[in-house]
């Protein structure tokens, strides 16, 4: 804390024994009513030297200075006067009744109170000022004003702020030039040149002022909320008659330089309503037209046509883009090429915008320019608004067409073809052909697993009758063995019990092989000679080993009869009599 | 039982071919009416034979002709494919297919297929799923004669012969039967759809959440996959999959 010692002392020693006058102690202020941005001062008088000074809190105030301390010590004819002050500035920190509450001293040990001051705090005040100083002058007849069109606007809708500096007499402006332009942050903004500074004549709060209008800007707010506007600051020499007067009686002009600021402002920008937005809304405020222009309506393949989609109107209209072309993707499309024609002045933009394709159809056809829509919304109106354009059919003829049968149960058509002839669109097609909807379906139906399922049974079936026949035949062939061996034990029986004596062994076989040759080949017993038997025989295509063993067979018997023969060869003719007969009679 | 059926079915033809005859008249009309440049009309008698329950590539050609002519896309483009289903090969079909083609904005670039898929394609269009059926019962039952020829036979060269046509056949009843229960199975899973909304959003996942991943319009051939609620999945020619919402999809499967 600094503390400053306003000091007047006067020492006189040896005057100790001072009257002892009453002892005051007391508190001043200087108002007991202050506005809130006033000061009070605040002074504890004391009349004796006291110390341990303790000042009360200043509950409600704020010490702006002091404390400060004097002493006075005067002797005025021969009496001696002493005061000493400690001294408080404050200022108010709230409005209504405050007080200032008691200060304690101590004087020759005794302490010391002051009375608590009611200090009543008012509303702050107007500090009057002084008329004739040139700061006051200037603060009075030079004023920067922005002027806003409208300061809640729609996202997007144009607003201008215009830069207005108003002055009168005895003013006058010799110089200026701006410090700080306000950078429009949030906004797209275009600045209106101003080539020439011009004064004019105005009014500013109904009274008559020249005005120069320094700055016009045109905005469309980006964002929505408060925008604050950067204020513009202006450095400006200005010409103040003096009171002095020159040689010739003219005044004399002194110069000061100024700087002034346009306070800033803030805009509310409103967001656009939801209400009613269009799903292909893009942003566009203001008011249009829209068009979409053919340039053909039929045309060759390969040759080309131009789609024009023009936006024109007043509005925002650099600052969206324009609805997309759809269009079929056989056509070539090329970039649009986009043009601006666009004025701004404090209106705001006005004019067109355009995009311009162009597109060449590779193939014959009709191509669909399928109808574009576009909307804006009428800050005016506060309304959406959506223009669409009619659908136009593009026919071209002549040229290739293009096959892109992405066809997926046609497997060999799945490329694209280009068919280079100039094929043209088929007519319809003259007989009907028709068939039920409703087919019975010959796959996976009861028919297809039967005829799948039946040959199967029918081999089956086959095999198991050519394993029939071939056990019928190999049947065939034991029947006649069996049939062999019953002839021959029918004709050999007597044969075979005879083995036991020659003569009547020899005797039945003979006779048995004569029988049967007779049963077999039905011989008459009278023509028995052995080349009619081989000749018989022969006739049944029987081999000659087989005959010759039948006769041999036969002369064996004849000799037999007539020369001894043993028990062997007897067995042994009668296997090959048994072997003979059924030889021939599986031949036969 | 049988020559109940029978009768029943000789019945019911006999019910199409007095039915086809009236349909043969309308479909005249329609035909005079397209010639005539009435296409409102003709679609109106054409749609009228294909209520009557019987249909046909040229009833289906005629018909996206006439929706042509009155430059509906999608309508359009989903007879003629109804058509190729029936006729794959047809020639008029076909040119008139591409110029409806061309009316659609959506030109989607099928995505190139490997040989293998190629040949695996080629070999399934070979026949319709019935061609393999009455193919399938033919081998059978050629199988089944060889079969029995190689059994009876006793001269070697022609038992020979006739072992090497029935292993053959065999092979050829396995490989065309797999083919036709592929073949009845990718018709089962697969459905294909035209799509006939203007515009419509393809998401990445069936929610709103999710991005958007592009645009197809009205006339674009889909396969349509799995299915959540609203939201269908589908695929198209050249490959990408995606969701719509509410699409306006009609699948090309069956004959309605």
């Amino acid at each position: 804390m600094k503390k400053t010692f306003l000091t007047v002392l006067v020492l006189l020693m040896g005057i100790p024994q001072a009257l002892a006058q009453g002892v005051t102690f007391d508190a001043k202020v200087s108002k007991r009513t202050l506005g809130l941005n006033e000061r009070l001062r605040v002074d504890f008088v004391m009349n004796e030297n006291g110390d341990d000074f303790n000042p009360p809190s200043f509950k409600g105030f704020r010490v702006v200075g002091g404390p400060n301390q004097s002493i006075s010590n005067s002797w005025v004819n021969g009496k001696r006067s002493f005061s000493k002050t400690y001294t408080y500035f404050l200022t108010p920190a709230q409005k209504g009744s405050l007080s200032i509450s008691q200060a304690t001293i101590n004087i020759e040990g005794e302490t010391y109170k002051t009375t608590p001051i009611k200090i009543t705090v008012t509303e702050a005040v107007e500090v009057p000022r002084d008329p004739n100083s040139p700061e006051y002058l200037i603060d009075d007849n030079l004023h920067l004003v922005t002027e806003i069109s409208n300061s809640r606007p729609y996202l997007n809708e144009a607003i201008t702020v215009v830069y207005k500096l108003f002055f009168r007499s005895p003013l006058r402006i010799s110089d200026g030039r701006a410090i700080e332009n306000p950078q429009f942050a949030d906004f797209w903004s275009h600045n209106i040149n101003i080539p020439q500074l011009k004064v004019e004549n105005g009014n500013y709060k109904g009274e008559p002022y020249s005005l120069v209008v320094w700055k016009k800007s045109v905005l469309y707010p980006q964002k929505t909320g408060k925008l604050t506007l950067e204020p513009l600051s202006l450095s400006l020499v200005i010409d103040l008659p003096s009171n002095r007067r020159d040689f010739f009686g003219n005044r004399i002009l002194q110069q000061s330089s100024r700087t002034v600021t346009a306070g800033r402002r803030t805009i509310n920008v409103k967001p656009l309503p939801e209400k009613g937005k269009p799903a292909n809304f893009f942003g566009a405020v203001g008011q249009f037209n829209f068009d979409a222009l053919l340039s053909k309506n039929a045309l060759k393949a390969t040759e080309s046509f131009e789609i024009k989609l023009k936006v024109s109107g007043n509005g925002n209209l650099k600052l969206f883009n324009l609805p997309e072309l759809v269009l079929p993707n056989t056509l070539e499309i090329f970039e649009p090429e986009h043009t601006e024609n666009v004025k701004t002045s404090l209106s705001g933009m006005q004019g067109n915008i355009q995009d311009n394709y162009t597109i060449v159809p590779r193939f014959q056809g009709k191509y669909p320019i399928a109808p574009v829509s576009f909307s804006y919304f009428d800050p005016k109106a506060e309304k959406y608004f959506t223009l669409r354009s009619s659908e136009q059919i593009v026919d071209v003829y002549g040229g290739p067409v293009a096959t892109n049968a992405n066809n997926n149960s046609t497997p060999s058509a799945t490329k694209q073809i280009i068919t280079n002839t100039d094929e043209s669109f088929r007519f319809i097609k003259l007989k009907p052909k028709l068939e039920p909807i409703v087919k019975k379906q010959f796959w996976n139906s009861k028919i297809f697993y039967g005829l799948l399922v039946s040959p199967m049974f029918i081999l089956i079936a086959f095999m198991l009758l050519m394993q029939r026949s071939k056990r019928v035949s190999d049947d065939l062939e034991g029947s006649r063995l069996k049939l062999a061996n019953r002839l021959s034990k029918k004709y050999l029986g007597e044969a075979k019990k005879n083995l036991k004596n020659k003569t009547l062994f020899y005797n039945a076989l003979e006779r048995t092989l004569y029988n049967y040759l007779k049963a077999r080949l039905k011989i008459k017993t009278d023509d028995f000679s052995k080349d009619k038997i081989s000749e018989f025989l022969g006739n049944r295509k029987l081999q000659a080993a087989e005959i010759e063993s039948f006769i041999a067979l036969l002369e064996n018997c004849e000799v037999a009869r007539y020369s001894p023969a043993t028990d062997a060869k007897m067995q042994q003719d009668f296997d090959q009599a048994l072997s003979v007969i059924s030889n021939i009679d599986k031949k036969l | 039982m049988s020559w109940i059926l029978k009768l029943l079915v000789l019945l019911f033809f006999n019910v199409f071919i007095v039915l086809g005859q009236d349909q043969g008249a309308a479909f005249e009309n329609a035909n005079s009416a397209y010639n005539a440049g009435q296409f409102e009309k003709a679609v109106m008698l054409y749609k009228e034979i294909l209520e009557s329950g019987q249909h046909s590539a040229e009833l289906y050609y005629n018909l996206a002709n006439s929706y042509y002519r009155l430059n509906q896309v999608g309508e359009s483009i989903f007879y003629f494919e109804k058509a190729k289903q029936l006729k794959p090969l047809d020639e008029d079909i076909n040119i008139n297919s591409a110029f409806a083609q061309n009316m659609a904005i959506d030109a989607v670039e099928v995505l190139p297929k490997s040989q293998i898929t190629q040949l695996k394609e080629k070999t399934i269009a070979l026949f319709s799923q019935d061609g393999w059926g009455y193919l399938i019962v033919l081998v059978t039952w050629l199988l089944a004669l060889f079969w029995g020829l190689y059994l009876w036979n006793k001269v070697p060269v022609f038992k020979r012969t006739f072992f090497v046509s029935t292993i053959v056949l065999a092979l050829i009843l396995i490989g065309s039967l797999s083919t036709a229960i592929i073949k009845s199975s990718i018709t089962a899973d697969t459905a294909y759809g035209i799509l006939f909304n203007k515009k419509i959003e393809v998401w990445a996942e069936p929610n709103s959440r999710a991005e958007v991943l592009f645009l197809l319009h009205e006339g674009t051939k889909v396969q349509m996959l799995d299915q959540l609620q609203e939201w269908q999945k589908i695929r198209i020619a050249n490959g990408s999959e995606g969701w719509v919402k509410e699409g306006k999809l009609r699948s090309l499967k069956g004959f309605k």
